[in-house]
């Protein structure tokens, strides 16, 4: 027998799975040397070891969590098995037109939304339109009557920005222009009525000026706006502005070539 | 008189759904599942980890068992187990010695021998692969043709690298002592 055949056949001879004749050969070559024999004191010695290996034993805590967690899994158990069924069985349709429909009704939402949106915001728009006009108008009416002359020529201003200004704003400007204090507020009132050339009030209001005012500036101004508009019924006054002592030199000259244009 | 369920029958069972049945063959194999693992792992808190794991890994993979030997099934999951844990604690492995275990253990279950310290540490000599054989074998009482079925292997290729691994493990064993 060979040395390696007899290693292997050492453990089958400890471990008793030989047949009583392969027994018999291993026993013989043990038997036949020394050498063999230290091996299978050594192998018998090892196997020994082996048995003194005592089975160790787990906590409690094994047993306890094993049941728990073979109760979890049997509460798990039942529906999972509904739900995996319906989910892998079958393209879900019903949920899908529920998703779709919600869309839908997302996207119509916001349509109608913004749709109705509009139409509000832009009728709010106009309220708020017509308030600030008012407001403006109100305001610039107030700020006429302040005391301060540089806070009536910014009314002056604010009632330029009026689209269509009521008459009693044109009343209050030809006011300003005709009898305020200040002569800056008054020429601003003068070039703020420009606008309105077209109202038969403003354009009487310039003729009366004519023959009031006494400010070069302001007749100058006046005139102006006269020649502008073409207006016949100024060419009167005028002359009588050429007329009068007090009339400065250039306002003479302006009111002369003020009346040649106007025929 | 009746005779009682094979652990084939009863995992066909709990494969069927009967988790139930699951309470028996975790009375029956705990002890064989944590004794290998401690052994592998020298760490009794997480041998006992594993070995929950191992019954947990059974019921929800319940429906892989295809019939074949329950011993082999389930030592074929510790196995697997062992391996994951293995690696990833592989850089700390060579700071934990035996002692870690020995010292831990209550002395009424662990008769603590020098021959069994020495044992021990010749084991360590081991490759995780050799000792592995070597406990499923030697200390578990699993065959061959059992240790073939877990590790994917022959009966006769098993019953090879077994003698190779003891023949190493006697000469190792003797050298130190």
């Amino acid at each position: 027998m060979e040395n390696k055949h007899f290693e292997q056949q050492l453990i089958d001879y400890l471990d008793g799975k030989l047949t009583d004749e392969q027994r018999q050969k291993v026993q013989d070559y043990i038997d036949s040397n020394q050498t063999n024999r230290e091996e299978l004191e050594k192998m018998k010695a090892l196997f020994e070891v082996f048995d003194q290996v005592r089975e160790m034993q787990p906590s409690g805590n094994l047993r306890t969590g094993f049941y728990e967690m073979l109760e979890e899994e049997k509460q798990l158990q039942s529906p999972k098995v509904i739900s995996v069924r319906n989910s892998e069985s079958q393209f879900p349709w019903k949920r899908a037109f529920q998703i779709a429909a919600s869309f839908l009704l997302l996207f119509l939402g916001y349509f109608a939304g913004s749709f109705g949106a509009k139409q509000e915001a832009s009728q709010e728009i106009a309220n708020l339109k017509v308030q600030t006009v008012e407001l403006k108008e109100r305001m610039t009416l107030t700020m006429f009557e302040n005391r301060s002359a540089s806070t009536r020529i910014q009314a002056v201003n604010f009632s330029e920005e009026l689209e269509k200004p009521d008459t009693t704003i044109i009343t209050a400007l030809i006011e300003r222009m005709q009898y305020d204090s200040n002569i800056n507020v008054r020429i601003a009132a003068a070039e703020a009525l420009y606008r309105f050339s077209d109202s038969e009030m403003v354009k009487t209001a310039f003729i009366d000026a004519l023959g009031t005012v006494k400010e070069p500036d302001l007749q100058i101004a006046i005139i102006q706006f006269l020649v502008d508009i073409q207006e016949k019924r100024a060419i009167e006054p005028m002359k009588q502005l050429l007329d009068h002592p007090e009339t400065p030199d250039f306002v003479k000259a302006q009111a002369n070539s003020g009346i040649s244009e106007i025929i | 008189m009746n005779q009682l369920p094979t652990d084939e029958e009863l995992m066909t069972r709990v494969s069927q759904g009967d988790l139930n049945q699951m309470s028996l063959l975790f009375e029956r194999y705990h002890l064989r599942l944590f004794n290998f693992l401690v052994q592998m792992t020298r760490d009794r808190a997480v041998a006992e980890d594993l070995t929950q794991t191992v019954f947990y890994k059974a019921i929800r993979y319940r429906s892989s068992y295809k019939g074949g030997q329950f011993v082999s099934w389930i030592f074929r999951i510790a196995r697997n187990l062992f391996s994951d844990y293995y690696q990833k604690s592989k850089r700390s492995w060579k700071t934990v010695g035996i002692e870690t275990v020995v010292e831990e253990q209550d002395e009424s279950l662990y008769e603590r021998t020098e021959e069994i310290a020495h044992l021990y540490n010749t084991m360590q000599k081991l490759t995780m692969e050799e000792r592995e054989f070597l406990v499923l074998n030697r200390f578990q009482g699993l065959k061959y043709s059992q240790i073939a079925e877990i590790t994917g292997s022959s009966e006769g290729a098993v019953k090879v690298r077994m003698h190779r691994v003891i023949k190493k493990l006697k000469t190792l064993y003797f050298e130190t002592i």
